[in-house]
């Protein structure tokens, strides 16, 4: 039996805009295994980050229930979130978001030192060395390339060790080359470290190398990948 | 724990640079140097006066009786408790210069000194001689001296002779300073220094007339002046006697120094008040730009506690850079302009850093600081992570109850603290009262000129005028400076608002109205065998329309209820020092009589008062009451049995006390008088009363008034100054409004000439939008200004207010010159920058 680390039922997600209110996620249900990786595809609009943003609790659901490691991410504050994502969670941005005024070094440091680690520093420097870039560990992040920006960030979301890692679009922002090095390391670090990952991706090749792929369209899965989705 | 993490991503933060805070820190800096800056200079005030104390008061201590010289006994006993005692005698006379036609005089301050003054420090006298030769005279005529001013007046020269009642003097000398002088408070006449004994044969010193003796005391050194004082209460007790001493030897400076000083800190806190919306304005700036790194600390884990205390620290730590640079400035500029300050004041002062008044600056700083950044911090609390990838409006939503309740309270403690500080309590919470109403009526205003503007820019009468319609659009579109620009602005220019008003109606008051009701002449000192003739040449004369005439003694209240005066009643004006009383038969044809019954005609039992209404009332006084009054060390016990109306805005004959005639039978009186007539005939009945009645002395209305005047315009414009520190920290906001402005500015400059907009056009819808904004500040500051004016000439001053145009024009036209020039100062950029460059930055 699969040991399951993520739940979605019926989860909805309504916002109210400027032009009215607007249903981006329409009631999904979905299953996640632990150590499993998923891709998340599917056109622009069609509610893919979205769909991220309630698994890591950025974003909250309207309706339905998000369940993540038993527990449900629509009865926590935004305190009790952080403290979750800070325990569990890793979060790969394809616009990076890196702190501007902290160094490589620091901003991997930051979600260590955060969750009380005394040696957030050490682990964060360890961390850098990984991802290849240790000699650029001083350097803030208006000196780095995109590519070694997106470094920093996997790093920065791998080095709690976290439960999860959620990657939206990790590549999207980078040339070919650099995006398929960037794909290598995560799905290095994720086998490292025995995470789950979950990932926001156009790339088909990027899609293929996950053990299952769910396609959003108009913010519900697919007819055809809806038996899989709750496997 | 928390904190640990916070302190060390603030530390990381900071690296992005102070530039966002150089407004944040001037305003800060600048309210909090005005207070320190006023402060210093008051505590260095002080100190000068607690230094020169002695020589201020003219001795170590002095005993002061009114009306009347020590008795044997008492002189005996001040010569028991001093090495040395001088003996002073005070009043006023007219010094006349010439005969016949060309005869001149001039109201005079006399002071009669014995061979032992002045006990401490030194006469100045030019030319140079000792005040004994000066004093001892030539040619068979005692010596004086007199102050230029007077000399000039009365067109003298040394050597030459004038007199003082119907003794001649030899004019030896100018008096160029007197030691002793500046403890006396307001006088109206300059100084004429003799010897006592010279005036014997003057007619001046006779029983009834009105001088007070002071006999400076030289005490042995160590002496404790509490148990000599003590002993004076106890020797001296029930005479009328009044004790000073050098600790605190000129009570009426420090006290004037002490109010305005107060007043003048509460000014500063306006400053700050409106500095306060620079520091809001810079923090929520701030914060808004650092809504991704928020988001992207939440994504990692911080919660809303450690976010907010990350900005705390940073924004602390900012506040207390803009303490330091405050206290430093408050405490630095007096020390810097202390010799050009020292020339100004009439007063020694020691310069120097003075602990109490910047540590106070720095409180109200730290308070301010605290009470405009709480809102926009707390609300950092708020930013959720979703911020990262949907724009969900930033900060804009309000904090917590909690965050409010704790600026409420601080805001209740900095009032407090002032209230407490400034020892003007109910001057504090109305000021406190008025800037918070100033606040919501500006911040509602502002509401309403972007509302108005939006609605404008819609409407067809600005349809084809396209810089207007931009402007209106900007004033009144999402993220403008309107807010900002009507509240800083708008508070810096009420304050300046509310003084010109206060101040020209204070002024019109003063020198318009007054003259219009108030007599030509006071003159005093009117024997009881003068006051047949003197009405005589009066009541004939017909360019005189009335004249009051009054007998007037001296006394001070002791007792109430035969209880201490002051026990019962404070520090109430009418307690302190002596007061006029008179008596009558009858009350005046213009007397209102509000409670209880004058006495029967030729009443004989025991004596009955008549008392000032409105100052019973104040002191807590009844009908029924008795008051005991000394007049010439005798006490005389009476019963309050009515009140009166009595009106001292008029400058007209007003006494507190009136009695019985039987109760003041038997004690030496003069007559007071106050004369209503055309003022060309002022200068005869001048001369033809000093001519005949050489011991009388007349004050002229007019040049009392314009005393005052001139009084009034020295606190006017050190207010003024005061205000002036507000509107330039106003306008540092202003500047950090435009400065913050100038990167949208840049990118709708860059659209408009996209779309085929010239600079010109650009320009004017800039400069229209600043004007517009200006004007707007300037007229709620003229309407708030004219409240808190007509309030004050309403409750405080008690008189008619009247709207002064000018000093409003000057207000709009100020703000509208100061958004315009701060506007287009930032819009050269905008103008100058290339469109496609800015529009590429943006993608």
């Amino acid at each position: 039996m699969t040991d399951t680390i993520l739940s979605f039922a019926d989860a909805r997600l309504t916002l109210d805009g400027n032009a009215g209110r607007v249903d981006i996620l329409r009631g999904i249900t979905l299953d996640v295994a632990r150590g499993e990786t998923l891709g998340l595809v599917g056109p622009s609009g069609s509610g893919k980050s979205s769909l991220l943003m309630l698994m890591g609790g950025l974003e909250r659901a309207t309706g339905g229930s998000v369940t993540v490691l038993g527990r449900d991410l629509t009865a926590l504050g935004e305190d009790a979130l952080a403290r979750f994502r800070r325990d569990h969670m890793g979060v790969v941005f394809q616009s990076f978001h890196l702190v501007p005024t902290m160094t490589a070094l620091e901003n991997v440091a930051t979600p260590l030192e955060l969750a009380g680690h005394r040696d957030a520093f050490d682990r964060a420097r360890a961390e850098l060395e990984t991802v290849g870039l240790s000699a650029r560990a001083g350097h803030y992040p208006s000196q780095l390339s995109g590519g070694e920006q997106q470094r920093v960030a996997l790093a920065r979301a791998a080095a709690p060790r976290p439960d999860i890692l959620l990657a939206d679009e990790p590549t999207g922002n980078l040339d070919g080359a650099t995006g398929q090095a960037i794909m290598d390391l995560l799905f290095g670090l994720r086998d490292r470290h025995g995470s789950t990952l979950i990932l926001v991706t156009h790339a088909p090749e990027l899609a293929d190398r996950c053990d299952r792929v769910v396609r959003l369209e108009d913010g519900r899965i697919a007819p055809a990948d809806m038996a899989r989705a709750a496997e | 724990m928390s904190l640990g993490i916070a302190a060390r991503i603030a530390r990381r933060e900071l690296r992005g640079g102070l530039r966002g805070f150089r407004v944040f820190l001037a305003c800060l800096a600048l309210g909090i140097a005005a207070i320190a800056a006023v402060g210093t200079v008051r505590e260095s005030i002080e100190a000068g006066l607690q230094r020169e104390g002695a020589t201020l008061l003219g001795g170590d201590a002095e005993v002061q009786f009114t009306y009347r010289f020590a008795e044997p006994e008492e002189r005996a006993f001040l010569d028991s408790i001093a090495t040395e005692v001088a003996e002073v005698v005070d009043f006023r006379s007219m010094a006349v210069v010439g005969e016949g036609d060309e005869r001149d005089r001039g109201l005079t301050q006399v002071k009669a000194v014995d061979g032992v003054y002045p006990i401490y420090g030194a006469v100045t006298l030019a030319p140079e001689m000792t005040l004994a030769e000066a004093l001892d005279g030539t040619g068979g005529l005692p010596g004086a001296v007199m102050d230029p001013v007077l000399i000039d007046r009365l067109g003298l020269s040394v050597g030459e002779t004038f007199r003082l009642g119907t003794q001649s003097f030899v004019l030896s000398a100018a008096l160029e300073r007197e030691p002793d002088d500046g403890g006396g408070g307001f006088e109206l006449g300059p100084r004429t220094l003799v010897r006592t004994s010279a005036l014997s044969e003057s007619g001046l010193l006779v029983p009834g007339t009105l001088y007070e003796t002071e006999y400076r005391l030289r005490v042995p050194p160590g002496a404790d002046l509490d148990a000599l004082e003590a002993q004076a209460d106890a020797v001296l007790d029930e005479t009328g006697f009044r004790w000073r001493d050098r600790r605190n030897g000129a009570p009426g400076v420090s006290e004037f120094v002490d109010r305005l000083s107060a007043f003048l800190v509460l000014v500063g806190l306006a400053g700050l008040a409106v500095g306060g919306v620079g520091v809001a304005a810079a923090v929520r700036a701030h914060l808004d730009g650092k809504t991704g790194t928020i988001a992207v600390l939440k994504t990692l884990g911080a919660e809303g506690r450690t976010i907010f205390e990350v900005y705390l620290i940073q924004v602390g730590v900012l506040a207390l850079v803009g303490v330091v640079l405050g206290v430093s400035l408050g405490a630095g500029l007096p020390l810097l302009f202390s010799p050009v300050i020292a020339a100004q004041l009439p007063v020694p002062a020691d310069f120097g850093l003075h602990a109490a008044p910047l540590a106070q600056a720095a409180l109200y700083g730290l308070l301010a600081a605290a009470i405009f950044t709480l809102w926009p911090l707390a609300r950092t609390r708020e930013v959720r992570a979703a911020a990262l990838f949907r724009d969900i409006g930033g900060l804009r939503v309000t904090p917590h109850p909690g965050t409010l309740a704790v600026i409420a309270g601080l805001v209740v403690l900095l009032v407090g603290l002032a209230a407490w500080l400034s020892g003007l309590p109910e001057l504090t919470l109305w000021a406190a009262a008025g800037l918070s109403a100033a606040f919501v009526v500006l911040l509602g205003a502002a509401w309403l000129v972007r509302r108005v503007a939006r609605r404008l820019a819609r409407a067809r009468v600005v349809q084809g005028r396209s810089a207007l319609r931009l402007a209106l659009g900007a004033v009144g579109g999402p993220g403008g400076e309107a807010t900002s620009v009507v509240l800083s602005l708008g508070l810096g220019l009420s304050v300046l608002a509310a003084i010109g008003q206060i101040d020209t109606n204070l002024r019109s008051a003063i020198s318009r109205d007054l003259p219009e009701v108030a007599p030509a002449f006071f003159m005093v000192d009117i024997q009881p065998d003068q006051i047949d003739g003197f009405r005589e040449r009066l009541d004939t004369d017909p360019a005189v329309s009335r004249v009051e005439t009054a007998p007037m003694l001296r006394g001070i209240i002791t007792r109430i209820n035969d209880r201490p005066a002051d026990e019962v009643a404070g520090d109430h004006w009418v307690l302190q020092g002596d007061r006029g009383v008179t008596y009558s038969d009858r009350p005046g044809d213009d007397t209102t009589i509000t409670a209880g019954e004058w006495w029967p005609e030729a009443y004989d039992g025991p004596p009955q008062i008549s008392f000032a209404a409105e100052e019973a009332a104040e002191l807590g006084v009844s009908l029924g009451d008795t008051l005991t009054i000394n007049i010439l060390g005798r006490d005389i016990t009476g019963e309050i049995t009515s009140f009166r109306e009595v009106d001292f805005s008029t400058a007209g004959i007003g006494f507190v006390l009136a009695m019985n005639p039987a109760a003041l039978r038997g004690a030496p009186h003069t007559y007071i008088s106050t004369i209503y007539a055309e003022p060309q005939a002022e200068a005869a009945i001048l001369r033809d009363i000093s001519d005949t009645y050489p011991n009388i002395t007349a004050i002229r209305v007019r040049d009392a008034i314009d005393r005052v005047s001139e009084v009034l315009a020295g606190v006017a414009a050190a207010v003024t100054y005061g205000a002036m520190a507000t509107l330039v920290t106003g306008a540092v906001v202003l500047i950090g409004a435009a400065a913050a402005g100038e990167r949208a500015r840049t990118y709708e400059a860059a659209i408009l000439k996209t779309v085929g907009a010239g600079r010109r056009r650009i320009l004017t819808s800039f400069a229209l939008r600043s004007a517009l904004l200006g004007a707007a500040a300037g007229v709620v500051a003229v309407a708030a200004g004219g409240g808190a004016g007509w309030a004050v000439s309403r409750f405080v001053m008690e008189t008619e207010f009247r709207f002064a145009p000018l000093s409003a024009l000057a207000i709009v036209v100020g703000g509208v010159l100061l958004t315009l020039a701060a506007g287009l100062v930032f819009a050269w950029r905008p103008l100058a920058a290339r469109p496609a460059s800015i529009l590429r930055a943006r993608e």
